[in-house]
């Protein structure tokens, strides 16, 4: 059999690839496309018609003070998170890395935060935010702890994150440790040799030869803090005052519950391009620099 | 020998799908579908739907969704697959009913309630009960400490409410009230009381949305929110407001550690959850106001079913939900599903079967007297959320009643007003 035609060619990817393009086609470029159609228009969601507008979206999206807001809670919220996500994750993967009693129970133990839904992890720290933290700074007569964070502003914000970091670090631990295993221990024994200390070799050798996990893991967390929702809803539903509403909260009020379907997915757009824009520079400045051993 | 086997099996697996795919046909040929957006009633709702459809001969099967209730419907519109019978929300009725609701103005129930949707003239809404709002009590923990009978029309003003609240803490319930921070409660449930109990409702909206309204120096504002800041002054979670939970609050309130809350008889299915007293019910805000609008609960219909009018709900389907909505307004068993199995205030003069918590038993006997404000069903679908958030930061002592006021102004000016 020729394998160099291109009905070959078109055969084996229909094979291979055919399903899953199939798949994404329907669900992600189809209904982003038809997303981009509603954008210029001013349906309600469920009315027949759906009336042309041209880009009013657009200017009721850029006039929409709420929804920046929201972008640039998303940006503070993202930056702190996404640092203290990969030191977090670093540390406990140098930890579980470095030959410790029981490190692979250790590796299981940090992982688990991951597998717990979003939804319900908001709730069992949204009773130990409201309740637990609050009952012991009570009996302790702890000042900043007798009272609830999530009530505050700053608060608020501060328990997002905390729960974030606690969520993600474990995921990001084990691509970690995946790039700590990479590097061979030759090259680690030959630092050592020439006169490195071990945290000398760690910084020196080890650490450029990960940047492919480091990558990695910068890209994953930062997509995850933009697009975060299910955390926001269950842990603060956006208060209080609607001061911990991130940007695709606000995004899904105002396209389903204020019933501006339009404005809604036209903001959606534009958090989407911040997002692409945000995730696509930070892997191109990334891969940049990667060596090789 | 295993050919055999294998042709016995498949024989056989024929003929159970050939009888399994057969029952429905045998049972019936009209199937209606119905959404219910109250999800406290949904077990109820099953149960008796496949009572009803044994009895009727046809098909019907419930829904429910933890959707905001326009978001559901959008999705079901968009797949061309409508339920037959929707529950919704007043203003939903209002924002859909003319594009996708059946007329049903011919219908004989019609003339059995007060609290029907029409738009234009044409009755889409069929409301499925009455709920009404105003400041829950727990009648046990009061008098306890009074050592009297409490009756709730002694407290009519702020002044005897503060008097009784007084005594309350002096006898040893030191904080007596609880305060829902959630902003539907703030927002759509106490701020529109200063719309509801204004004289010109539609008047004075107008006025808010052309900012030609003197919020901070309107009477029923300031009448309410000097209420409000009793209820804030005495709230057992005043440290820390916004943090106060709705289930804890509830509880405390049934088991009567605090004897009064703002709310409505919905909260009747958050409070049954606990070890509650049958001794409550609701009483009007009291303020200090000659109008008489302290006599009075604010409320009305809730929740409304509507009939899908599209292709694709046959005129069968359609008659079937007619029959289903007539079944439970003329129906002895419909009628007890709405009263006793639900808990619901029946919407429906002709329903004379007793309401069987405490709450709604209020919220009845206000509406027999005609004692009830009719709801403000027309404010923008963000105003909950944005007065709301507004509310909480006065909640928290964060804003004061002038700066609460100015964002509530700066609200309306911005909005766009439902038409209706």
């Amino acid at each position: 059999m020729k394998r160099n035609t291109m009905s070959y060619k078109v055969k084996q990817f229909l094979m291979f690839a055919g399903p899953a393009t199939v798949l994404f086609f329907a669900v992600v470029i189809l209904p982003f496309v038809y997303g981009l159609y509603l954008t210029f228009t001013s349906w309600d969601g469920i009315s027949k018609t759906k009336p042309f507008v041209g880009l009013a979206n657009y200017l009721a999206a850029f006039k929409d003070a709420a929804y920046w807001q929201a972008l640039g809670r998303t940006f503070i919220y993202s930056a702190i998170a996404v640092i203290l996500v990969n030191v977090v994750a670093f540390l406990l993967a140098y930890l579980v890395t470095s030959g410790i009693k029981g490190q692979n129970f250790f590796r299981a133990g940090f992982f688990v935060p991951n597998l717990i839904g979003g939804i319900v992890l908001g709730y069992v720290w949204k009773f130990v935010f409201n309740r637990a933290l609050v009952s012991v700074g009570q009996a302790l007569s702890i000042g900043a702890l007798s009272t609830s964070w999530l009530a505050t502003t700053n608060g608020a914000m501060l328990c997002l994150i905390i729960v974030s970091v606690w969520q993600y670090a474990g995921y990001m631990m084990l691509i970690y440790v995946a790039g700590f295993m990479s590097v061979p221990k030759s090259l680690m024994e030959a630092a050592q040799i020439d006169g490195c200390t071990k945290s000398q070799a760690t910084w020196n050798v080890t650490v450029p030869l990960m940047r492919a996990s480091f990558v990695q893991c910068l890209f994953l967390t930062i997509t995850r803090c933009f697009m975060v929702y299910d955390v926001n809803l269950s842990l603060t539903k956006g208060e209080p005052f609607n001061s911990s509403v991130m940007a695709a909260m606000h995004v899904y009020n105002q396209a389903f519950t204020y019933k501006n379907y339009g404005t809604g997915q036209a903001e959606a757009l534009i958090l989407f391009v911040v997002c692409a824009i945000v995730g696509v520079t930070q892997v191109y400045i990334g891969k940049k620099g990667e060596v090789e051993a | 020998m295993k050919k055999a086997v294998s042709f016995a099996m498949a024989v056989a697996m024929t003929a159970s799908l050939t009888t399994v795919g057969a029952v429905p046909v045998l049972a019936d040929d009209v199937s209606i579908t119905i959404f219910n957006s109250k999800t406290e009633i949904q077990s109820q709702m099953e149960e008796k739907a496949a009572e009803y459809a044994e009895e009727k001969g046809i098909d019907v099967e419930v829904y429910y969704s933890n959707d905001t209730v326009a978001a559901h419907m959008a999705t079901r519109y968009a797949s061309e697959d409508p339920y037959t019978l929707s529950m919704v929300d007043a203003k939903d009725v209002y924002s859909l009913g003319k594009e996708h609701a059946l007329d049903l103005s011919d219908q004989e129930w019609v003339n059995d309630t007060d609290y029907e949707i029409s738009v234009d003239g044409t009755v889409y809404g069929f409301p499925v009960c009455v709920e009404a709002r105003g400041l829950m009590y727990n009648a046990d923990a009061i008098e306890a400490i009074t050592g009297e009978t409490f009756n709730p029309d002694d407290y009519k003003t702020l002044d005897a409410f503060k008097e009784l609240i007084a005594k309350l803490i002096e006898g040893g319930m030191e904080t007596p009230v609880g305060i829902m921070k959630e902003d539907w409660s703030l927002g759509a449930h106490f701020l529109s009381e200063v719309y509801e109990e204004q004289e010109d409702v539609e008047g004075f909206i107008t006025s808010l949305h052309e900012g030609s309204a003197d919020l901070i120096n309107n009477e029923k504002f300031n009448s309410l929110m000097d209420t409000f800041d009793v209820l804030m002054e005495n709230n057992y979670a005043k440290d820390s407001p916004i943090a106060a939970e709705r289930e804890v609050s509830e509880q405390k309130l049934a088991e009567g550690e605090i004897a009064f809350m703002f709310g409505g008889n919905w909260d009747w299915s958050v409070i049954n959850a606990y070890d509650y007293t049958e001794n409550m019910g609701l009483m009007p805000v009291p303020q200090n106001t000659e109008d008489g609008t302290n006599e009075k609960l604010v409320g009305g219909g809730s929740k409304y079913f509507f009939i899908d009018n599209s292709d694709n709900t046959s005129e069968e389907q359609q008659q079937a939900a007619k029959d289903f909505l007539n079944w439970l307004v003329y129906d002895e068993a419909g009628q007890s599903f709405i009263a006793t199995d639900c808990a619901l205030v029946p919407a429906f003069s002709n329903n004379a079967i007793e309401v069987s918590d405490p709450l709604g038993k209020s919220v009845k006997k206000y509406a027999d007297e005609g004692a009830l404000i009719p709801n403000y069903d027309y404010a923008p679908d963000d105003h909950y959320s944005i007065c709301g958030a507004s509310f909480q930061k006065y909640l928290a002592g964060q804003i004061d009643r002038a700066g609460f006021a100015t964002e509530i102004e700066d609200y309306w000016k911005a909005t766009t007003p439902v038409e209706h």
